[in-house]
């Protein structure tokens, strides 16, 4: 009875971390993510929530310009997911008989690859482009182990186009130029239209690594623009990101049916995403000359759709196994004492419930633009948090980030 | 009854407690552990003994030496992190810097931080000093020659196995022409092979 008890308080904290994080993240459209990490930040994160917690807090902080905290709370989630990659026996044995809430959160293969982006993003506002580079590096890594000959799961255009932005920065022509052609082929065989400050970075990194032959593939691909490239050189390259919305968050799905006998209830539940259809909304540069809207070079929404997909059939197969467990289970239970059948019943019941954890702070898109400009300072709009004015000053490159969610913009500049 | 639970009570507490608790081995510095299989101190010291030794058995130091009758002033200039790792190259130029100075072969000039943390205190002492112990502007003893380089890395990954190959290239460059006199490469190939099972 004691341990019935036990197992049940237990679920139940875990039950509400997880229900609060899910409130938290719907919070985050409608409130500042200040006001988000602040509640988040005075929580203690569950050992087996730790990777999902530094994930969410370290983007928050991100948005808030805390770009050392979210620097520290980043690499203690990719540390611990990494720590995570290989297989713990005791806590599969949990997730099969009891929920797949006992199993620590190790990332799906988007958070494995999206913790490089965020951290690459902090490096970089907090003047550390070197180690920006670093983590674009391991980014490429991580990608490769995740590559699957039919499947782009794991595969991140807005990671390619970051290295390229960052190669660009430290004037590594040919990796910039790789990278570009890297995040240009994951985006046509997610059938997303080039973004034009893609087009316009193929075209510039093939002209001035001295690439005739792919400098002029890319000319005939974009005519108009490689007509715009040729004018002449501005004094400033604006390089935009902008992160519209938050992903969405799982829900669970349950059902329960008596068994065949009659004697006991049987419940399954299983995570899934409920079709939402998310309104894109974009951002815009302005010089006073040109307007550029951000486009699209990310579906975060998607990936995480994908990512559910592709584990569908093991959490199946585990939901069957712990469904067959806990019947046996009561069963024992049955005929040892009725009672006891009823309790050890109504424990597999409520002990049945979904992994809905996942890192449900992302933006929905990630968005790009790009802007060659003589003037000193750029206007950056959003539907939502209005103009903010961006002072361009004496040096040439620039790299702003704004979302969606705040009136912040974040600047680098070189 | 009730003595035999509580006893057994504080032997499970226990056992549990010993192995929450945290454990401290002190360890010779000189020791080479590798646990992740990543860039780390022992690495550091052996790339750093091993190029300095190899720059300093080369020609250009006594061709130096002959035709300006001294020996040459070095200093460490930048060492830039190609790699794949967050390595705090500081620590690796400190390990050069200290085979450099103990060689006991080459001059060795301070850095352009430390320069300029001594230059602030010489004019504090113009200020402030008496005139007897007063150290002059302009008396800096110039370098010769600046050493800098790269760490470079290639990783190869299959599943839970991964080929970490390591390259730093360091390069000599003579302050006066450009010229360089000395080029050095280290290679370091590790073979990391991760545990597909964990507690």
């Amino acid at each position: 009875m004691h341990k019935i008890m036990f197992v049940l308080l237990c679920l139940l904290s875990g039950c509400a971390a997880q229900h609060n994080n899910i409130k938290l993240a719907n919070q985050l459209q409608q409130e500042p993510p200040e006001k988000i990490l602040s509640i988040l930040s005075e929580k203690e994160p569950d050992q087996s929530d730790f990777a999902q917690y530094y994930l969410n807090l370290g983007y928050l902080q991100l948005l808030s310009g805390e770009f050392e905290l979210s620097i520290d709370s980043l690499l203690k989630a990719k540390n611990e997911m990494l720590s995570l990659q290989a297989t713990s026996i005791s806590e599969n044995v949990a997730a099969g008989t009891v929920n797949e809430t006992f199993r620590r959160y190790s990332g799906y293969p988007t958070d494995r690859v999206m913790v490089h982006n965020m951290l690459a993003l902090s490096y970089l506002f907090n003047n550390g482009i070197d180690d920006a580079r670093v983590e674009m590096l391991q980014a490429d890594v991580e990608m490769k182990k995740l590559a699957q000959s039919d499947s782009l799961n794991g595969q991140l255009a807005s990671t390619h186009l970051l290295s390229a932005i960052i190669y660009e920065l430290l004037d590594e022509r040919s990796n910039a130029f790789i990278s570009y052609q890297l995040a240009e082929k994951i985006l046509k065989e997610r059938n997303i239209s080039l973004p034009r400050g893609l087009k316009l970075g193929l075209l510039r990194m093939s002209d001035k690594m001295g690439n005739d032959t792919q400098y002029q593939y890319y000319s005939k691909q974009y005519p108009v623009l490689s007509k715009l490239k040729q004018v002449r050189q501005k004094k400033h390259q604006v390089f935009g990101l902008y992160f519209d919305g938050v992903v969405s968050n799982k829900v669970q799905q349950s059902l329960a049916v008596p068994s065949f006998n009659g004697k006991q209830i049987v419940r399954v539940s299983m995570p899934a995403y409920t079709s939402v259809q998310h309104r894109d909304q974009h951002n815009q540069i302005n010089d006073n000359e040109q307007k550029i809207n951000s486009e699209v070079v990310e579906n975060v929404d998607k990936l995480v759709r994908e990512d559910l997909d592709k584990e569908y059939p093991s959490i199946l197969l585990l939901t069957t196994t712990r469904a067959i467990a806990k019947y046996q289970l009561v069963k024992e239970a049955q005929d040892k004492d009725p009672i006891l059948g009823i309790l050890a019943n109504l424990a597999t019941i409520f002990s049945e419930v979904a992994d809905l954890r996942s890192w449900n702070m992302l933006p929905a898109t990630i968005q790009f633009s790009y802007l060659e400009t003589d003037a000193d300072h750029i206007v950056v709009s959003t539907n939502h948090q209005g103009d903010s004015v961006v002072e361009l000053a004496a040096l040439k490159q620039h790299v702003i980030l704004s979302t969606g969610l705040s009136d912040k913009v974040f600047h680098y500049e070189q | 009854m009730k003595i035999q639970s509580s006893f057994w009570l504080a032997i499970v507490a226990s056992v549990i407690l010993s192995a929450c608790s945290t454990s401290v081995e002190r360890l010779d510095a000189q020791q080479q552990i590798d646990l992740s299989g990543a860039w780390n101190d022992t690495d550091s010291q052996l790339v750093a003994r091993e190029m300095i030794e190899d720059s300093l058995s080369r020609a250009w130091i006594s061709k130096f030496v002959k035709s300006e009758g001294k020996d040459p002033a070095v200093i460490v200039g930048r060492v830039k992190n190609l790699s794949h790792e967050h390595i705090n190259t500081n620590t690796f130029i400190a390990n050069m810097e200290r085979e450099l100075i103990n060689s006991g072969e080459v001059q060795f000039v301070a850095s352009s931080a430390n320069r300029q943390e001594i230059r602030d205190e010489r004019a504090d002492q113009d200020l402030n000093a008496s005139e007897a112990t007063r150290k002059e502007m302009g008396q800096e003893y110039g370098a010769d020659f600046m050493m800098q380089g790269q760490i470079n890395t290639i990783i190869d990954v299959d599943g839970s196995t991964q080929v970490r190959f390591y390259q730093v290239n360091l390069e000599l460059i003579s302050i006066k022409d450009n010229r360089k006199v000395w080029i050095g490469e280290k290679k370091i190939k590790k073979l990391v092979k991760n545990s597909k099972l964990r507690g």
